[in-house]
């Protein structure tokens, strides 16, 4: 018994280092959305669009953006150090197929520490309500979340990572980002 | 000492158990998806005779054994397809539910790339990637009313990163660059 209490506070340090691994991978993750409650609404979806780019899959490929063809090195730029790119999208046929609910699933989760709503966002796409979310821990920003909000199409955009507005537009139409038409440089942070 | 190395050996079993036994052990993932189709749909897949090891060479061969127009596969360094041609693709309203189901199948060591569904048209798309050493084995499983198709090719990293810049089309990409021939 003595054994294995000595051998236990041997291992503790690496027990630690293990707990600390995990914690710092928790918070690097924090500013990414839990959006698999919304695999539900693919059976009432006229159509579904479901995008996920981790982290490790950005930054093999990344490097690969090597110039040759216009934009590929601010596109390696902005890929780099982002930690994923998820984007949820579902079009329905007609108005009110989706419910309250289902937005609320997303929003209770912006409504957390770090995130703040940035305001006077206008879309070029009209009647399209579209709200952008940034996730920051001082003047680090953590990631960045889109809600397009129409009576017949919701769209949900997650990067995680170091991002902002004029980054994101040099993503739209790319990497499952869909053209979100935000009218950049019109936008101040509500706290 | 013996007692020592079993406690810290039971540790790290414990340790490696919490990540889950995906991690540990690698599916295949082509016949897993194929298995999920015939049985979620009650499907039988049309076995062609080749393992694409050759590449685009057993490609050909494979669209010459079907008759067709087909091209061969840029870059990939093996290939393998299954054709379900003539049957019924109906998901009775739980198009959800298969995702799942193949999501479920394949496990963590496939990550979901791109997944499109329009279950009017009982339309679905599904782009998976595992790492393969330097490159990655991408796997396509392409749904339509009346026939479906599995792809899975090995790839180079900067053919994915290619792909990646539209993955809408990546599937449709793949999928054609496997089954079509333009001689």
């Amino acid at each position: 018994m003595k054994t294995l209490f000595q051998t236990s506070w041997k291992l503790a340090p690496v027990l630690l280092l293990m707990l600390f691994g995990t914690a710092v991978t928790t918070r690097a993750q924090g500013a990414r959305l839990q959006l698999d409650q919304l695999d539900a609404l693919a059976n009432k979806a006229s159509e579904t669009v479901d995008v996920r780019l981790d982290e490790h899959l950005l930054q093999t490929t990344a490097k690969f953006f090597s110039g040759k063809e216009p934009g590929d090195v601010d596109v390696r730029e902005v890929l780099k150090g982002l930690k994923g790119i998820y984007v949820k999208s579902f079009s329905f046929e007609k108005a009110g197929e989706y419910s309250q609910a289902e937005i609320e699933s997303v929003m209770s989760q912006l409504r957390g520490a770090g995130w703040s709503k940035i305001v006077a966002i206008m879309s070029r796409k009209e009647g399209e309500n579209v709200e952008v979310y940034l996730n920051t821990a001082g003047d680090l920003v953590n990631g960045l979340v889109v809600l397009s909000i129409d009576p017949k199409e919701f769209t949900v955009v997650n990067i995680v990572g170091p991002i902002d507005l004029e980054k994101l537009s040099k993503l739209e139409g790319q990497f499952g980002v869909p053209e979100l038409g935000i009218e950049k440089g019109k936008t101040k942070k509500k706290e | 000492m013996t007692r020592r190395l079993s406690i810290a050996g039971l540790m790290v079993a414990m340790f490696l158990g919490a990540r889950g036994p995906a991690s540990l052990a690698r599916g295949d993932g082509f016949n897993d998806a194929v298995r999920t189709i015939e049985q979620f749909y009650h499907v039988k897949h049309q076995n062609i005779p080749f393992l694409a090891r050759a590449g685009m060479k057993a490609v050909g061969t494979a669209a010459r054994i079907k008759g067709g127009d087909y091209k061969r596969l840029a870059e990939a360094g093996s290939v393998r397809v299954v054709f379900f041609e003539d049957q019924n693709f109906d998901s009775h309203g739980q198009i959800a539910s298969f995702k799942a189901a193949l999501q479920n199948t394949l496990g963590a060591e496939w990550s979901p790339l791109v997944q499109t569904l329009a279950p009017r048209d009982e339309e679905q798309n599904y782009i998976y990637v595992s790492a393969a050493g330097t490159k990655f084995y991408v796997l396509v499983v392409t749904i339509e009313r009346h026939e479906a198709t599995v792809v899975q090719a090995t790839v180079a990293p900067q053919v994915l990163a290619d792909l990646m810049k539209d993955p809408g089309e990546m599937g449709k990409t793949l999928r054609e660059d496997a089954t079509i021939n333009d001689n």
